[in-house]
């Protein structure tokens, strides 16, 4: 056991803290759109804090400690693609703004506005599924981080796992988006101070020199060189820039804090500025690993060329390094503040993607299928409650799912993969929708099964890579949309003004 | 090399610095946010008679 009385302390401290003020924003709960959107009320400030503690969790730390481990420093062009992107969107506008406007709730709820209840459906099943399968791995992954660092025994893994996903729920379940914007607030501070405590200890530990010294020495000008890397290359870095204006568009519970805000303008400062953040989201624990690789690659060697991390004597998985560095260069006390920082970043992510898909799957899939079979609209309240029931069906997905599957390859291209298979359509269909006037529904529709399929056939049955199928996604999505529309051009208008140039109706 | 070394080194300071700023205004400012955001959701309530 690695803990010391004062990390329990701390620990124990910070999950009350967040259970008891996350339970304080049910009160506030008085119809939909307060469980979803908190009343459309975030400020700039608070705005800033719910996005960023909604990205950042422990999976980001692992996945991108990991990537720095295999790639060293090349690893951080993604990091860097995330940020710049972020802050492009954000000053631009591009989507963000538009769909600020039109007071949506959900990511599909946009494709019923511009295109057709159908589409809506369809979208909303390939949002869940593939939301729902890239958290599917979180638990799993944010547990080996806990046990490894806490140093508890690995045959708790899964009750504290349990226990977490149990207190995240409560809070999301009862006060929807407004408990979820409080506890984010408050595990975004402990989260940002864990990270900056943690980048002191890691370079103060191993050394700058150090850590470029072993770069250069096991990986040479690859190592820092995105272009060259041969698991990255020009591929990778299209892919990257398509996928990242893909997610702080379209990505569900990423819009959700933008259709949260007071106004477009507030959505894009919060945007902007949230960019910076992703700088540093990405790079920080990027570091971490290339700092883990310093200390303990000296085993045999692994994938692209790099040496396994040896610990104690025992050789482990590339993605474990960071952790058991966190492990022995922390010292009492400061341990605690990093897992419940940690903790923080966990459950501000976990309970933020709960809220998101659970949405989807009732204001998009349940409701719409409710109006398709004639019956009536449900009742802002009722509306709730079946928030809340798809709310604890996807927890008892995750913790079926999540706890015993292993992704296979790097978790980083993993997560971007599954976003793919729902990302590439809803980005084509969506910039089509806003910005050109002759996407139409067969357009849209296109987009989004070409996209899946781009998505789905290359990675899981022709086992090409991340990247190619990434990169195929994106294209095949886009053509559609393009060769949809064009080709069958005779569409209705949209339903509401402002989403969409009008299609071509001659 | 030497330039993606002085590059990644460059934007390593950048992104941590960013990090570490943004985070103490945004801890700093966003309790009023938090505060108004609470005032502006009891209002709602009371208006639609909840």
């Amino acid at each position: 056991m690695n803990f010391a009385v004062i990390d329990w302390v701390i620990v124990v401290g910070y999950l009350a803290l967040s259970l008891g003020v996350g339970i304080i924003g049910k009160r506030y709960v008085g119809n939909v759109t307060h469980y979803l959107v908190a009343g459309r009320e975030l400020g700039l400030y608070v705005g800033i804090a719910t996005l960023a503690a909604t990205e950042i969790g422990t999976i980001t730390y692992m996945y991108n400690g990991e990537f720095g481990y295999i790639y060293g420093f090349a690893a951080f062009a993604p990091a860097l693609i995330s940020g710049l992107v972020m802050i492009i969107v954000g000053r631009t506008g591009l989507v963000i703004s538009r769909f600020r406007q039109l007071k949506l709730m959900t990511v599909p709820e946009y494709f019923e506005v511009k295109y057709s209840r159908g589409l809506r459906i369809l979208t909303g099943v390939l949002v869940a599924v593939g939301g729902i399968l890239n958290m599917g791995v979180f638990l799993k992954i944010e547990g080996e981080f806990l046990t490894i660092v806490s140093g508890i025994n690995v045959r708790f893994l899964v009750p504290v796992m349990t226990a977490i996903l149990l207190l995240e729920l409560i809070y999301t379940v009862l006060g929807g988006m407004v408990s979820v914007v409080i506890t984010d607030f408050i595990q975004y501070v402990l989260l940002s101070v864990a990270t900056i405590l943690v980048t002191i200890y890691a370079v103060a530990h191993t050394g700058w020199a150090n850590i470029l010294a072993k770069i250069t020495t096991t990986m040479g000008d690859v190592g820092f060189n995105p272009v060259t890397n041969p698991g990255l290359g020009v591929k990778f870095l299209v892919w990257q820039i398509l996928i990242w204006f893909a997610v702080h568009t379209c990505w569900q519970t990423t819009a959700m804090r933008m259709f949260s805000t007071k106004s477009p303008e507030t959505s894009k400062k919060v945007m902007t500025w949230t960019g910076f953040i992703f700088l540093g989201r990405g790079m920080l624990p990027m570091l971490w690993g290339i700092a883990a690789l310093t200390l303990f690659g000296v085993g045999t060697i692994g994938k692209g060329g790099v040496p396994m991390p040896v610990v104690n004597g025992q050789t482990l998985p590339a993605i474990d390094a960071m952790p058991a560095m966190l492990a022995q260069i922390l010292g009492p006390g400061v341990r605690g503040v990093v897992v419940a920082g940690m903790l923080a970043a966990t459950m501000s992510v976990n309970s933020s993607y709960l809220l998101g898909w659970s949405a989807v799957i009732s204001q998009d899939i349940i409701l719409p299928v409710r109006q398709a079979l004639g019956k009536g609209p449900l009742s802002s309240r009722r509306q709730i409650l079946v928030n809340r029931i798809a709310n604890l069906f996807v927890s008892l997905f995750l913790m079926f799912w999540g706890l015993y599957y292993t992704p296979p390859g790097e978790v980083y291209l993993y997560l971007n993969i599954t976003g793919t298979i729902f990302l590439a359509g809803a980005f084509a269909s969506v910039v089509g929708g806003l910005y050109w006037r002759r996407a139409n529904l067969a357009g849209g529709y296109a987009a989004m099964l070409l996209g899946a399929a781009g998505a789905i056939i290359p990675f899981f049955f022709l086992k090409t890579s991340e990247n190619t199928a990434g990169f195929a996604a994106f294209g095949l999505a886009a053509v559609g949309l393009v060769a949809g529309s064009l080709l069958w051009p005779r569409q209705p208008a949209p339903a509401r003004e402002g989403a969409g140039e009008v299609a071509s109706t001659d | 090399m030497r330039y993606w070394q002085v590059f990644w080194t460059v934007s390593l300071l950048v992104a941590g610095t960013s990090f570490a700023f943004i985070t103490l205004v945004v801890t700093i400012k966003g309790f009023r946010d938090l505060r108004e955001m609470f005032s502006s959701l009891s209002q709602q309530r009371e208006d639609s008679g909840e």
